[in-house]
Formats: C-alpha cells, sequence, structure tokens
C-alpha cells in the first residue's frame, strides 16, 4: 500500500485528475468527507489532505511515502526528502514586489521585507549580502507595503492583480515555483516495486 | 522559566525504554566484540578546532559550543567517526579494530526527524582497505541489521568515487560542486540542472538521481562516463557487491549511486540501512581513507554507526519491545530480623531471581504479584 500527502484545495483536485489519468481510482479524494484518512477501494492507495506546509513533514517523517506540493513550500521548509518530479501545474512564480520607488527612511537602513517565505527570503538576500529586516506574515502580504509595514513583499504572484489593484509592482522574479512529487527517502527503496512504476505512470502524463 | 524541563531536542529515556536500549546494546556488543572489535570512549569535550579546521569541517552552526576558562572555544562532540579517528591517530598500532556507544550533539533546533543528542553504537576498523575488507564491513552492518530483529532490513550501498569523478571532469567550482551534491542527494534533477548548465558531465550528473535500483544500475552508470576515476570507482563496488552475493547476503543489498552524504569525509564505499517501518535509515556508514591525515597520522578507515533511537522506533512500531522486568520476589523481615532478611535476600539473588527487601505493609507485598518470603530468627519461607 502507498500513502500520499497532497495539499488540500485546488492543489489536491489537480492531483486527484493526475492519478485518474494513472489509472489510480483516486476519485475518493473530491468525495465530500470529513474522513482524515481517504483509502481507495482496492486498498492499494491512502491519501491524507493536509495543510500545504504540512505535506513535507509527513513524507520526511516517512508516515506518507509520497506527497504532491507546490515548490515554494518545499524551499521555505526544507525538508530531508526526494523530489521526483516536477508536475508543472499551479505554476506560478516567487517575486519581489513593492512600489516602483523605495521611499528613503533616515532611521531604517535595512530593507524591510515581508513574507510568509521567511527562510527562502533569509537564503535569497544572505546570498546577495544585502541587509534586511524580516517581517513574517501569514497572508494578505500585500498590506504590508500598502500601508507602511514593510518597503517590499516576497510572495508568489499568480495573476498580478491584487498587486496591480494597490498600485505595486513586480521589481523582480527570483524563482519559478510549481507542483512537485516527492518521496520520503526511504520509502522509495523499501517500496520500489509499487512507487517507481507509479513514478513513470505520472512521468508520462506530465 | 521552569528550570525542571528539558532544552528541545534531547530526552530521557524512562525504565522500560531504557530496558530495551540495554538489550540492543547487549545484542550489538556481542556482535561487535564476536567480530574482534575492542570498545572505547571518547571525550565529549573536544576544540572546537578539532572539527573546524580540516578541509572536511563540521558547519559551525551544527555544533554546541562551549568557552573554556583559558578562552579556547570547546563543543560537545558533534561526529564519532571524527572523535574515533582524532583518537586512533596517536594509536602504536596502526591496525586495530575498535567499537563505541557515544552519544553525539547537533546544535541546529529543528532537524526534522533527529534530534540534537543522538545515541550510536559503531565500529570503526582501521589499517585496512580495499573491497574485501568494505565487503566485511557491511556485512557486519547487514547481521546488525539481522541481530535486531529489524523488518524488511535494506542495505543501500554506493561509491562517492563515481559522483567526485565525474564532478571533477565537469569544470565547476567547489561551491557549485557542494550545490550540486546538495540537489543530487535530494535527487532534485530540476535543481542540479540549473547549476550543471552546458558543462562536459552534464548528462551524467543529470542521471545521478535515477542511478538506483539492483546491480543493473552499475552496467547503466558504466555507459555514462569515460571518466577513469569514476570507473574505477563502479569496478570497485561491483566487486564489493559480487563479494557480498558469495557471502549469502544478496537479498539485503540495493545500490544507489545518488546517495552522496553532506558528510564529505567519505572517500570510497558508502552505505546506508534501512528499516521498512521507519521513514529514515537506521545505519550510516562508509570508508574515510584520507581522514587520518587530518590528526597528523595516516592510515585507510571504514566504518559505520546505528542510530539506537530509530531502532528502538522501528522496534516499537513492530511491536517488539517488552516491558521492563521488575523484581519477582519481594523478603519482608520480622522484628529485629534485618540482617536475616538482607542476607536471604542476597541468596535469593545468588540463585537468580531479582529480589528485593519490601519496606511496605505486609498486604501490599501480597497484592504485588510477587513471591513473597517471611524471614524470622529461624530463616524464611514462602507465604
Amino acid at each position: 500500500m502507498i500513502t500520499m500527502a497532497l495539499a488540500k484545495g485546488r492543489l489536491a483536485e489537480e492531483s486527484c485528475n493526475l492519478l485518474l489519468k494513472c489509472g489510480i481510482p483516486a476519485q475518493v479524494i473530491k468525495s465530500d468527507t470529513r474522513k482524515l484518512v481517504l483509502s481507495t477501494e482496492d486498498g492499494a492507495f491512502r491519501f491524507f489532505l493536509v495543510k500545504p506546509t504540512d505535506v513535507p513533514t509527513y513524507v520526511e517523517y516517512g508516515i506518507a511515502d509520497l506527497g504532491i506540493v507546490g515548490k515554494d513550500t518545499l524551499m521555505e521548509r526544507g525538508a530531508d526528502l526526494y523530489e521526483m518530479l516536477d508536475l508543472g501545474y499551479e505554476a506560478c512564480k516567487l517575486c519581489i514586489a513593492g512600489y516602483p520607488e523605495r521611499k528613503d527612511s533616515l532611521t531604517n537602513a535595512h530593507l524591510r521585507v515581508a513574507t510568509k517565505y521567511e527562510n527562502i527570503a533569509k537564503r535569497l538576500y544572505a546570498a546577495r549580502g544585502e541587509d534586511i529586516e524580516i517581517i513574517h506574515l501569514h497572508g494578505s502580504i500585500e498590506l504590508a507595503p500598502v500601508t507602511g509595514l514593510s518597503d517590499v513583499i516576497f510572495d508568489v504572484v499568480q495573476t498580478g492583480s491584487t498587486l496591480r489593484a494597490n498600485g505595486l509592482v513586480v521589481l523582480e522574479e527570483v524563482y519559478d515555483v510549481s507542483a512537485r512529487l516527492v518521496a520520503n527517502k526511504v520509502s522509495l527503496k523499501t517500496k520500489a516495486a509499487e512507487i517507481m512504476p507509479l513514478i513513470e505512470a505520472m512521468r508520462r502524463q506530465i | 522559566m521552569a528550570y525542571f524541563k528539558l532544552p528541545l531536542g534531547v530526552q530521557d529515556l524512562l525504565p522500560d525504554e531504557c530496558y530495551n536500549l540495554n538489550v540492543i546494546k547487549a545484542k550489538l556488543t556481542a556482535l561487535f566484540e564476536g567480530a574482534g572489535y575492542r570498545f572505547v570512549s571518547t571525550a565529549i569535550l573536544d576544540y572546537y578546532d578539532t572539527y573546524s579546521d580540516i578541509r572536511n569541517k563540521i558547519p559551525q552552526e551544527k555544533m554546541f559550543k562551549m568557552t573554556d576558562v583559558d578562552g579556547s572555544l570547546l563543543v560537545l562532540r558533534p561526529d564519532m567517526t571524527l572523535s574515533v579517528c582524532r583518537m586512533a591517530a596517536k594509536l602504536k598500532e596502526k591496525r586495530t579494530k575498535l567499537a563505541y556507544f557515544s552519544n553525539i550533539w547537533n546544535a541546529r533546533e529543528s532537524g526534522g526527524i533527529s534530534a540534537r543528542e543522538v545515541l550510536q553504537g559503531g565500529v570503526e576498523m582501521l589499517g585496512v582497505s580495499g573491497a574485501y575488507a568494505d565487503a566485511e564491513m557491511i556485512a557486519l552492518a547487514i547481521e546488525c541489521g539481522m541481530a535486531l530483529g529489524l523488518q524488511d532490513f535494506i542495505l543501500d550501498i554506493g561509491h562517492v568515487g563515481f559522483f567526485k569523478g565525474i564532478l571533477r571532469e565537469s569544470g565547476l567550482s567547489s561551491e557549485e560542486t557542494e550545490e550540486v551534491r546538495r540537489f543530487v542527494n535530494a535527487k532534485d534533477i530540476i535543481g542540479a540542472q540549473r547549476i550543471v548548465g552546458d558543462s562536459k558531465a552534464k548528462e551524467a550528473i543529470l542521471a545521478l538521481p535515477t542511478l538506483f535500483g539492483g546491480v543493473e544500475v552499475i552496467d547503466r552508470a558504466e555507459r555514462l562516463t569515460d571518466c577513469e576515476a569514476s570507473l574505477e570507482a563502479l569496478r570497485h563496488l561491483r566487486e564489493v557487491y559480487e563479494l557480498l552475493v558469495r557471502f549469502g547476503y544478496e537479498k539485503y543489498i540495493s545500490i544507489d549511486l545518488g546517495t552522496v552524504k553532506s558528510l564529505s569525509y567519505y572517500s570510497g564505499v558508502v552505505f546506508t540501512g534501512l528499516s521498512g517501518v521507519i521513514g529514515a535509515s537506521v545505519l550510516s556508514g562508509g570508508r574515510y581513507d584520507a581522514l587520518a591525515n587530518e590528526f597528523g597520522s595516516d592510515f585507510p578507515a571504514v566504518g559505520f554507526a546505528v542510530g539506537l533511537k530509530r531502532v528502538l522506533i522501528a522496534l516499537e512500531r513492530q511491536g517488539d519491545l517488552v516491558k521492563a522486568p521488575a523484581a519477582e520476589c519481594c523478603v519482608i523481615a520480622e522484628p529485629h530480623c534485618e540482617a536475616e532478611a538482607y542476607a536471604f535476600c542476597l541468596s535469593l539473588r545468588k540463585k537468580g531471581k531479582r529480589a528485593e527487601l519490601f519496606h511496605g505493609e505486609r498486604e501490599e507485598a501480597m497484592r504485588s504479584g510477587m513471591q513473597v518470603y517471611l524471614v524470622g530468627k529461624e530463616g524464611g519461607r514462602l507465604l
């Protein structure tokens, strides 16, 4: 039996479609239920629907053999696991965004960066040798520069409409991100006979 | 601040866990001593420079640091292989087999599945090189997995020489090489692609993450490169593999050339022990022939360490842990007969019983499920 952790929401729906195309009776993922663990009828697969940031955790600890989650989440978590496939869907960009002109400040020489990707932002600016102050937020990141909480934001941008509506622009596109198939390092070896054909089937679909 | 609580990442071992830990330590001790290994214990405190002034240094943020009274920087031993190698460099005999049960400490707060205090049991075979010695060491690792009773135990073997050879030919800088190593270790082909660009070894590097499975992996790898160092590594790996097959261990072996560990002191075969019930390795090791040079000596070496906590977790998931047995008999003294009771208790212990003096009410002893002896001037009787 293979256990998969899937990020809740649109990502889970796309993942379900992909699994169906690979011949796995995964429609149970779309069922309207309060069950936490969903199994296919033949008992060959088990699914957990969890918050995106928790997918790498379930896979790293080996509770799930496989997981599907965005590259942004993987980069932020830095979990010790195998990244097997770029599934291509849920593609977007991790960007630095803000007002076209940065307002100078006498009392704050550091660039203030609002983000929910604290670790990626730290690494990014450290690699550039730039001192920054991270302001960790959990949602509506765009509000930070609008209200003066930060100078810029570092966040995923899909259409950019929220940015435009608030007078913000993308200053730099830093990373391309999309959904990835990840595997637990031990499961890949101990369940190779089940997992490898599935990965091959998924590779052919993308 | 509640000082009776523990800092993050460390744990107490309560009686039942400790009992099982001692059981697995006894099994490993028998195995190691039976194979001619002698136990050592290295100091817990070490100089910071021991681990940072060497080529394959431990990252400074991974070490627990303290300042000595003279101002020198000390660390809690962060790695056993380095520690044993440092100690062995001053031994007169250059061919020796050492074993240990020791903690190592890792200062990083969030280590995922890893704790900050890690108990390891391991062996190092010093002064011997060659495929036969490598195969013997890997065979001992497999025997550990079997002796500990780990289900679906697999030993994944690789050779860092294959990766190192390809990387040397690729013309990448040492920083780029380290980045590629990280990507390859995560089987992240997309990440590796970004760095590798159009370098000569592109095809081989991008194939690395897929080079795992059975012995056919070695055939595939041979077709990917004409780098002599890499081909030599593959020839060596095949020799080790064939020896292990002849030892009768074929079914425990898988091959992974994409396992390129972060501890860069490894110079030859590397291997990892995996159990089907726990999503992390339970054993890890390899050959490190150049490491003794860092400590002013020169000998080839190969070894591995078993993560004892992970073994306990695996055994618990298999349902193979037991409760720590308490005393099976107790001895109650009649008034003024404490000395007789004590002597009687000792005689029970001599017969191999777990016996204790009882300090409560007699009814409580009767309810305890133990055999209860009452001892007076005339001797003891079973109640």
